[in-house]
C-alpha cells in the first residue's frame, strides 16, 4: 500500500472526526452571528447601510476571518492530541509514516476551515447581492487571501501542536502569538510607519484591506475629534504581494516544522 | 529456532535515567514470553523501543529480522500491540476505529469487514460496534484494544499490560482470548500479574533496572526456584534467608 493511499484514509476519517466534533459547529454558529451583528448591527447603529458596497463588503470579512482563527481551537490538539490523550499509543503502531499522519491532519483541518470560510463567503455574497445588489469582484481576490491566510495559521497552529504537551497549551500558544505578540508589534509598527507586512496579523488584514486599505474604515468611524490627526502613510496597507509572501513562508516554515518535530518526537 | 523478535544490547536514557540497560534478549517464532519486572524495570520502555514509539539510545531491536528503527514501517506491518493504557477518538465508533485502523493496514473491502466482525465478536463488544467510544468504560476500551491488535492477524502480538482496567470476568476472557490466538503467534506480553503470564506463557524474562536477570522456561525457574513467584522476588531482591 503506498504512503499516498495512506493518506487518502487518514484525511478522510481525520476530517470524519472534524465533522463528530462540535467544536466545528461552534466555530460555524460564531460566524453566522457574526456575520449577522454587521448586517444587523450596523444600519441600526449608523442610520442605514454604507454607501460603498466596498466598505460592506470589507465589514462583513469578519465572519471569514473570524472562522480562521477558531480553527485554531480544532487544530491545537492535531498533533499534542495524540501524546496528550494516548491515542498515540494506537495510532503510531500502525505500519504509517509520521509525515503522512501530519500531511492528512493538516489537510483534513484544511478542508474543515475551507467549508467554515465558504460558509462565510456565501453570507457576504448573498448580502452584498441583496443590499446593493452586485459583489465586487475583490471578493475573490478576499477569498484567496483568506484560504491562504487560513493555511499559514493551521500551520504555525500546526508548529506549536508539535511542540506542546498539551492540545490547550499549543491553542493559547497559537492564539497569543497571532493575537497579542503579532497584534502588539504590528501596531506599534504601524503607528511608527514601519514596515509590518511580514507579521500574521497584519496578513489577516489583507483579507478586508484588499477591497481599498484601512481608509474604508475612517468614513464609517466619522471624523476624528479635534486636535487628533493621523501620521501620514500610517492608512497606506502593505503591498498585498509582500503580505502573500509573507503568508507562504509562514505556511511553508510552519508546516515544515511541525512534520520535523513530530516525526522526531517520542511517545515516551 | 528463528528468531520473531531480537533485542541486541539495548539502552534507553531519559535524560540521565538509565531505564534499559544493555539489554539482549531473542523471541523465537511461535513462543509466547512474559516479561516480568517490578515498577519502572524497564518493561514498558523495551516495549516502546520494538513499537517503534521511542527511540532507543544504543543497541538495536529487530522484529522478523527487520530493524525497528532503519525500516519501521516494514517492522510494524508485522505486529499487532497493546501499550500502556491506549485511548481512542471519542468521536469515532469500534467499527469506525478498525475500519481506520485496518485501512492504514491495507486492509479493504470484505476481508476488512469479516475481521471487524470477527474480532469485534471475540472481545464481546457485538453489541457496542456502532456506539461511539466516548461513551465506553475503561474495560470496554482495553477490549477494543485486543480487539486492533489481533485486526490485521499479526504474526506477532506485543502487548504491555493488557489486563489492565479490565473486570475479573474480563481478564479471564483476555487470558483465554491470548492463550488461544498465542498458539500460533509470537507474544511477549509485559505484566506484573505472574498467575497471568504463567497462564499464557511458557518462557519468561525477568528484568529490573533495565538489566535481565533471568531468561527461561516457566518449568526451569520452577525447578531452581520451587516457585516462579519465589523465583522472581529472589530475582528483583527480595530474600528468603
Amino acid at each position: 500500500m503506498s504512503e499516498l493511499e495512506k493518506l487518502r484514509v487518514v484525511i478522510g476519517y481525520e476530517f470524519l472526526k472534524h465533522l463528530r466534533r462540535r467544536r466545528l459547529y461552534v466555530v460555524l454558529g460564531l460566524t453566522l452571528v457574526t456575520e449577522l451583528a454587521v448586517l444587523i448591527g450596523l444600519p441600526a447603529l449608523m442610520d442605514g447601510y454604507p454607501d460603498s458596497v466596498m466598505v460592506m463588503a470589507a465589514m462583513l470579512t469578519v465572519g471569514p476571518s473570524l472562522a480562521t482563527i477558531g480553527a485554531v481551537f480544532f487544530a491545537g490538539d492535531a498533533i499534542a492530541g495524540e501524546f496528550e490523550s494516548k491515542t498515540g499509543y494506537i495510532l503510531f503502531t500502525n505500519p504509517v509514516r509520521r509525515i503522512t499522519l501530519v500531511i492528512g491532519k493538516y489537510l483534513a483541518c484544511l478542508a474543515a476551515v475551507i467549508l467554515l470560510i465558504i460558509f462565510g463567503y456565501i453570507i457576504l455574497s448573498i448580502s452584498l447581492w441583496g443590499i446593493y445588489g452586485n459583489v465586487p469582484i475583490e471578493t475573490a481576490e478576499s477569498f484567496g487571501l483568506c484560504l491562504l491566510f487560513a493555511g499559514s495559521v493551521l500551520s504555525v497552529t500546526f508548529l506549536f501542536s508539535s511542540v506542546s504537551k498539551g492540545a490547550m497549551g499549543a491553542t493559547v500558544m497559537t492564539l497569543l502569538f497571532i493575537m497579542v505578540i503579532s497584534g502588539v508589534i504590528d501596531s506599534v509598527l504601524m503607528m511608527a510607519g514601519k514596515p509590518h507586512w511580514f507579521l500574521l496579523s497584519t496578513n489577516g488584514d489583507s483579507i478586508a484591506t484588499v477591497y481599498g486599505g484601512y481608509e474604508l474604515f475612517l468614513g464609517l468611524a466619522g471624523d476624528l475629534p479635534h486636535g487628533m490627526d493621523i501620521p501620514p502613510g500610517i492608512l497606506k496597507a502593505p503591498d498585498i504581494n509582500l503580505m502573500i509572501i509573507s503568508m507562504v513562508i509562514y505556511l511553508a516554515v510552519g508546516f515544515l516544522l511541525s512534520i520535523l518535530i513530530s516525526s522526531r518526537r517520542q511517545l515516551t | 529456532m528463528r528468531q520473531a523478535l531480537v533485542i541486541e544490547n539495548l539502552s534507553k536514557y531519559y535524560n540521565k535515567f538509565l531505564a534499559v540497560d544493555n539489554l539482549c534478549l531473542g523471541v523465537g517464532e511461535n513462543e509466547n514470553v512474559g516479561l516480568l519486572g517490578p515498577n519502572g524495570a524497564g518493561k514498558s520502555t523495551t516495549l516502546k523501543i520494538l513499537c517503534g514509539l521511542i527511540r532507543a539510545s544504543s543497541g538495536a531491536a529487530y522484529i522478523d529480522g527487520i530493524n525497528i528503527a532503519a525500516k519501521p514501517e516494514q517492522a510494524l506491518s508485522r505486529i499487532g500491540a497493546i501499550v500502556e493504557t491506549p485511548e481512542f477518538y471519542p468521536f469515532l465508533t469500534p467499527e469506525e476505529t478498525l475500519s481506520y485502523l485496518g485501512r492504514l493496514r491495507g486492509m479493504r473491502g470484505e476481508w476488512l469487514r469479516s475481521r471487524i466482525k470477527e474480532v469485534i465478536n471475540l472481545v464481546r463488544l457485538e453489541d457496542w460496534l456502532k456506539v461511539r467510544i466516548e461513551k465506553f468504560s475503561r474495560g470496554m476500551k482495553q477490549r477494543l484494544a485486543v480487539a486492533q491488535a489481533l485486526l490485521h492477524d499479526p504474526p506477532i502480538l506485543i502487548l504491555d499490560e493488557p489486563g489492565l482496567g479490565l473486570d475479573p470476568r474480563g481478564v479471564v476472557e483476555f487470558r483465554e482470548i491470548i492463550a488461544g490466538v498465542g498458539k500460533e503467534k509470537t507474544v511477549l506480553f509485559a505484566s506484573h500479574q505472574l498467575v497471568e503470564v504463567a497462564q499464557i506463557c511458557n518462557q519468561v524474562a525477568i528484568i529490573d533496572h533495565g538489566k535481565l536477570l533471568a531468561y527461561d522456561t516457566i518449568a526451569e525457574l520452577e525447578k531452581k526456584y520451587q516457585s516462579l513467584e519465589r523465583a522472581y522476588l529472589e530475582l528483583t531482591g527480595v530474600s528468603f534467608e
